[in-house]
This record gives C-alpha cells, structure tokens and sequence, in this order.
C-alpha cells in the first residue's frame, strides 16, 4: 500500500532523509519511532506529496490522508467546515458518515475549530481526514500534548477503523509504548537513517530501543 | 588584488569623465551621481535592515528645499549643503522612530504617505513657493571660489558618491554593521542574541536619509530650482529598482545598478525621441522598463545583478529548496 | 442640513469606492499574504475601458461589464506575476505588483494617452430630505452594498469561499487536505481586479481618471484595509465609509486642499497603534 525506497528528501543542502526504504501493506497498521528532528515529519510531507523527493521513489495503492502534526485545523472556520474542506480531493461533502465514526463531531460541528481543546482538536484532525475517503492514513504524533485518556479513545477508533474496514495505518509516533501497542510492526528513525525494525515485541525487549523509547516515556 | 586594481579603474575614469563629456552628457553623469548615492541609501536600508521604503524622494525633496530655502535666505552655499543631508536625517529619525514599528508592507506605505504628504505640503505652503516651487537659486560655492561649470558640479556629485560609498564601507565593517546582517536574515534572531534592533534600524534609517538629502542638495544648486514636480512618487521606485538591480546590501551594487538604469532609461529616452516616435514613446519606455527590468530581477535575479554575475563566475548555483504544492 | 446631508451621500460614495478598491486589497491579502500595490490599477484600467466601450458605441451595462472583466483579467495577470513562481515572499510579491502597477502606465498611456478621462454615468439627480443627491450616487451606493452583500455570501456560504477562506486560515492545512493555494491566490487575485473593476466603473463618471489616479487610489483604499488590519472585511468597510466621509466633509466645509493629508495622516497612526498594540501583545506572551 506504501511503498518507499532509497528515499531521499532534502532542505537546500540539509538532508531531512537519507536512503529510507520502506513498506506499509494494505491492512496493515505499522509504527515509526524517532526523536524530535529524526525526520519524522518530513516523512510525513513527502508521503502526502507536500515535500518533493530529491531522489528515490514514493507510491501509493490508493487515496492517502494525512494527520499533521499539531492538528492544523483551519481555526476560523466551523468543524463542519473543516470536515467538508477534507473531503476537497474526495469530493465528499456530508460528514454524516464521519459523524457515525466519531459522533462526538455532530455536537461540535458547530463550534469554531480554533476554540476547542487539543483533543476535540485532533477528533477534528481525525475527521478531517477521513472525510477524503482513504485507503491508507498516515498519523503524525496522535498523543502529543493530549491526556492519556483521550490518546486511547483516539487509538481506539483509529484501531476500530483498521480491524473492521482494513484501513491501513501508518502511526508516526514519540511514545513508543502507546505505538507497541496499536502495531505489530516498528520502524525506527534517526537522523533521517532508519536503524532498526522488526515486529512490536522484539523491539520493546531490544535494549537500545527500550533505553531510548521506553525508559524515559510517560505512558 | 583584482578589486584593488578595479576600484582605482573605476576611479581613474570617474574623474576622466567630466573633462571629455559635453554638457548633456554632463547632466546625465550627474544625475546618475545622485541617483547613486540616494540608490546606496535604499540599498543599505532594504539589505540591511530589510526595510523598503517607498518614500526615499521625500528626503530628497527635504535637502533640496532646506539647501534651497537657506541660500535663498543669504546662507552661504556651504553650510546649505552641509545641512541638507543634517536636516534630512533629523527628520527621518523624527518620523522613523513611530514608523519603524511597522513592518515590511505597512512600512512601504507608511513612507509613500510620508512623500506624498510632504509634496502636497510643499505645493501649498507659502515659504515652499507652492507648485512653482523655489526658483533662482545661487550657484554652489565655497568662500569665493564659485562651482560654475557642469563639470564642476560632476566633480561635486561624484565626491559626493565617494563619501558616501566610504560612510557606508565603514559601516558596514564595523561592529554594529556586522550585527545589521543577523537583523537582515532575522529580526527575532537578532533581538535575541541582544542587538538593539529598533536604534539600528532607526541608525540605518536616518543614515539613507542624509545620503538622499545630501544628493537633493547638491541636484538644487545644479538644477537652480525646485519644485514638488521634481519629486513624484516614480522617483521613489526609481531608487527601489536600481538598488534591487545591483543587489541589496551591497555598496558597489548600488552604483552599478544606478550606472545600469539610467543609461538604458537615457538609451531608450534618446530613441524615443527620433523622429517618427510617437510624443508620448520616452515616458513609455521608460516606464516599461523600469516595470519589467524590477519584475525579472525581483523574481529571477533576487541577489541583484552584480553580485549573480560574481557568483556565476566563481561558484555554480545552490540547490533551490524542494518543496511542491 | 441639506448640505450636510449632500455632503455624507457624496461621501458615502466616494468611501463606497474606497471600499472596493480595500475589499480587493484584503481578499488577496487574507488569501495570499501579499499587499497588493496594483490594486488602484484594476480600477483605473476598469474606468479607461468603459469610456472607450460607450464612445465605440456599446450600450451602458455591457460596456461596465467587459470593463469590469478586463480588470478581473488584470487581476489574474498581476497574480502569475506575483505569485506564480514558487518560494516569492510576500515582500517581494508586493515590489513585483508594484512593478506591474507601473508597467500599467506604459500600457495605459499607449492605448488611452495620458490625458484624464471620463464616462457618462446616471444622469439626473433626485431630492432626498431637502437634498440633491446625484443619480450616479446613489448607484455607487447601492452596487457597492450588493457587491459586498455577494462577497460576504460567497466567503460564508460557498464552498469554493470556504476553500479561500481555509487558504487564509491555514495554508499549510489547507495543502493538507489538497487545496493547491497557489491556484486559489490566482483566484483572489483575479476577484481583487474584478473588485476594483467594479470601482474604477462606478467612479469614472464621478471624477475623470488617469493612468496615475492609481496612486490615489491605492492608498485610500490602503488606509481603509489597515483600519481592519488588512484582513477584516468588515471593519474595512466601515473605515472606509468614514475616509470618503471625512475627506468630503473636509472638502465641503473649506479645508478641500488639505484631504489627502488628513487621510494618509489617519492611516499612519492607525498603523503605528496597531503595531504598538501587537508587539505589547508578542511581549506579554513571551
């Protein structure tokens, strides 16, 4: 479903991205773990087709929708607003099936998204994105700055979403603990290198990994 | 070595050009003078502080008034002069320090108000001569020895462009100038590292000034009259253009950029004026190449001319930033 | 009294055009960041063509309307110019707007010389409360609050509107979900030139224009878009209703030479309270 090798993505002469290689098959729900700055985001862009490759190649089988880091709602705007915007490449206008999903949307939709807490936020974000109608959904930091117990009623519904319509998910994430557990599968990003993946399990009982990623994170 | 050798050159033929010019040539030489040394002002200003000032022939205007109305008023020549670029800059630091809050865009017209208010002003004061303006102004001259001759003006001018070439190399260099490059890249940097931001801007701002003032007044002596009809908004955009043209931030660019604009405007004006050209073909060449030549160099040029010619020459292009819609 | 109420409805127009001239300013500022110094142009170019359109002979109405898109064109034009390559900034942009508000000149002086021009409007005049008050008038009026009522509808209620406004809110986000913002400031553009399209028809048979009238223009209709920090239609209108008040007042009652000052002097302090009041903001905040 995502496909990326040798990818290579560069600011001027920084590279954000050095020769990352890889793959997300449909249904399937993988993790990417990094540090602030390991590439993460740029990862992000370049699979939503924001950022161009300097070299190496991108595909996608299917619709692709993003959940950027820090939301990025249209703040002015109504939540119904900003749920008919997401379906602007779908052409998807009704959000009531988004309402189905996440019916605590149909109280906000009247609410300006700019006055809503952070986790009402990201439920918009989520809604947003789902409003395109995709095949696969990449996830950037779902948990930041969000209380645990709204990250797990957005996990949730992300995991609902990929058991029971096959929706295919890639969680770029910080918590490497909150990521274990929703996939089974882990890339971990570096300064732009991949250095290690493998299956959920092996890598929390992988000592660098657990140093890095679970010793000091708060779950 | 090789820019060494250049500037004494471009000296050398400085001061040769005033002895083999004719009279009409002169007048072009000497307006490119003073064009350059209000263009090194706006240079200063949009590269180093990162300003654009729509209003630079304000502070033109302002010296050539002040240089005017003081000789017309039995001041001698000398000290009118030394007090064109004085009164201009105590203007600039009077109006900059409430306009230089505002930024890129609100500055831009803040001081195209700032022009158009004062030119209307000067058309309706009294002591200003209103739209005829002032008129029989004395030659320029220092104790008795009087500047007569358009050459001695073009000797005038080109000292003129000499010091206010040295002023700003020295400012450039020093330890402030050195702090106005981070202001140029970013304000927020700038301001945090400690650098006074706001008095250097105001500093750089006053400074732009006085070099416009001081070509006003010497263009009064020269021309023998002033009138608000000498400064119209397009002055403004002329300077905007040769400073974009020879690059911001850059002392040498803004002569080359001032050389550049005026002989193609005086090429095109001349061919303009053969026979069989339509009356109104000087102003719309002109225009059109003021217009086009700002376009291109903003879009595709946005280091100036100069200083793209110097990098083809030594270093290939850096990679533009990659990013799509 | 009379005169006081000649003097408002006449200045009610003329902040009607005003208004215009700033609602184009602030719909491509909102979209595209960029301050656009062509905007005077659109109106001038709108006027210019419809006094050639009547004087070739074309019915009022369809003469305002090809004029009117003409300037749309116009707007679409100064857009690629200022937007179409990649990576300009907004500073930038709004030297390169400036550069083709002069590059109008030459076009201008070409096509229509530089002499001003005018254009038969309504004729006739009615009497309102004592008042004569011009026929043209009351038809800036009223087209002025129709087209406003439609940009408002247009922003609020259509979904294009909504993708414009999005672009405002949030550019980033706005990519995000697939908006190409680049095509959509190209929109804004070409809705700045048909707004002040829509000026330069309604005003030409109030006051000849020139090629330069652009200036005038331009900073009226800037110092009314700063009163709503370039980005609030609304508040823009107002300020400028009171601009056009004002100036004809001040006209009116004798101090006629001095209304530009008066305006461009309320727009610098306007300005200059505005950025005093954002950066006590920035302070508190950090």
């Amino acid at each position: 479903m995502i496909d990326v090798k040798d990818l290579v993505v560069s600011y001027g002469t920084a590279t954000a991205l050095d020769h990352v290689t890889l793959t997300v098959a449909r249904g399937e729900m993988v993790a990417l773990l990094g540090p602030n700055g390991a590439g993460k985001s740029t990862l992000a862009g370049t699979l939503a087709g924001l950022l161009k490759p300097a070299s190496g190649t991108v595909s996608i089988g299917g619709r692709l929708a993003l959940i950027p880091e820090g939301r990025q709602l249209f703040p002015d705007l109504s939540v119904a607003d900003n749920l008919a915007l997401g379906g602007w490449r779908s052409g998807e206008r009704d959000p009531a099936f988004v309402f189905d999903l996440l019916p605590r949307l149909a109280e906000l939709a009247g609410r300006r998204a700019g006055v809503l807490s952070g986790g009402e936020q990201q439920m918009v974000a989520f809604g947003r994105a789902m409003m395109s109608r995709p095949d696969a959904l990449v996830v950037d930091e779902l948990s930041l700055g969000l209380a645990p117990n709204v990250t797990a009623d957005l996990a949730g519904h992300l995991a609902e979403l990929n058991r029971e319509r096959g929706l295919t998910v890639l969680l770029i994430e910080q918590n490497a603990r909150l990521a274990f557990d929703l996939c089974r599968r882990a890339y971990v990003l570096e300064s732009g290198r991949l250095v290690t993946e493998g299956e959920s399990a092996e890598l929390a009982d992988d000592p660098r990994v657990a140093s890095a990623y679970l010793g000091g994170a708060i779950t | 070595m090789i820019k060494l050798v250049a500037g004494l050159l471009v000296a050398a033929v400085t001061l040769a050009l005033p002895a083999v010019l004719d009279d009409s040539a002169l007048a072009v030489y000497i307006l490119l003078g003073l064009a350059a040394m209000v263009t090194v002002g706006v240079s200063l200003l949009m590269g180093y502080a990162g300003q654009v000032s729509l209003g630079q022939g304000a502070f033109y205007a302002i010296g050539a008034y002040t240089a005017a109305l003081l000789s017309l008023n039995g001041v001698p020549p000398l000290a009118g002069l030394v007090a064109a670029p004085v009164v201009a800059a105590l203007f600039a630091l009077v109006v900059g320090t409430p306009l230089l809050r505002l930024r890129g865009h609100h500055l831009a017209f803040a001081t195209l108000a700032m022009q158009l208010i004062l030119l209307s002003l000067a058309g309706q004061l009294e002591f200003t001569g209103g739209d005829i303006g002032l008129q029989a102004i004395p030659q320029f001259a220092v104790g008795s020895f009087e500047v007569g001759s358009a050459a001695a003006y073009a000797y005038l001018t080109w000292a003129g462009v000499a010091l206010v070439m040295l002023v700003t190399r020295n400012v450039i260099a020093s330890r402030p100038g050195r702090a106005l490059r981070a202001l140029a890249t970013s304000e927020t940097a700038a301001a945090s590292s400690g650098i006074p931001v706001g008095r250097y801007k105001l500093v750089v701002f006053a400074l732009s000034a006085a070099f416009a003032g001081l070509a006003g007044g010497i263009y009064c002596f020269y021309a023998g009259y002033v009138a608000p009809g000498s400064f119209p908004v397009l002055i403004s955009i002329q300077y905007i253009v040769m400073a974009v043209v020879g690059g911001l931030g850059t002392t040498w660019g803004a002569l080359v950029g001032a050389t550049a604009i005026t002989l193609l405007v005086q090429g095109l004006n001349s061919l303009g004026a053969l026979p069989g050209m339509p009356t109104y073909a000087p102003g719309v060449l002109s225009y059109a190449v003021y217009a086009l030549v700002l376009i291109v160099v903003v879009l595709f040029l946005p280091n100036g001319l100069l200083p793209a010619i110097a990098g083809r020459l030594s270093r290939g292009r850096d990679d533009p930033p990659v990013e799509t819609r | 009294m009379s005169a006081f109420l000649t003097y408002l409805l006449n200045g009610l127009a003329v902040g009607c055009a005003i208004a215009l001239i700033a609602g184009g300013l602030v719909v491509i500022h909102r979209v595209t960041g960029v301050v656009n110094f062509a905007q005077g142009t659109f109106a001038v170019i709108a006027g210019l063509c419809t006094s050639s359109l009547l004087g070739l002979g074309l019915p009022h109405g369809l003469s305002e309307i090809a004029a009117v898109l003409a300037a749309a064109l116009a707007g679409l034009l100064t857009g690629l110019a200022a937007i179409g390559k990649r990576d300009t900034t907004p500073l930038s942009s709004l030297i390169v707007t400036l550069g083709v508000g002069v590059l109008a000149y030459a076009v201008e002086i070409v096509l229509w010389g530089d002499q001003p021009r005018s254009a038969p409007g309504l004729a006739g005049s009615v009497t309102i409360a004592g008042a004569r008050i011009q026929t043209q008038h009351l038809l800036v009026i009223s087209v002025t609050a129709a087209a406003f009522v439609l940009l408002a509808l247009f922003f609020g209620r259509t979904y294009l509107g909504k993708a414009l406004t999005a672009c405002a809110s949030n550019p980033y986000a706005a990519r995000v979900v697939g908006i190409d913002t680049r095509l959509m400031g190209l929109l804004a553009f070409a809705l700045g030139g048909l707004l002040g399209g829509i000026a330069g028809v309604l005003v030409t048979p109030l006051r000849p224009i020139s090629f330069d009238t652009d200036v005038t223009l331009i900073v009226n209709g800037f110092a009314a878009a700063v009163f709503g920090a370039l980005t609030r239609p609304v508040v823009t209108l107002v300020g400028a209703l009171l601009l056009g008040v004002a100036e004809t007042m001040a006209a009116g009652y004798g101090y006629g030479s001095h209304q530009l000052e008066v305006a461009l002097g309320l727009m610098i302090i306007v300005m200059i309270v505005q950025a005093s009041r954002r950066s006590a903001i920035s302070q508190e905040s950090t």
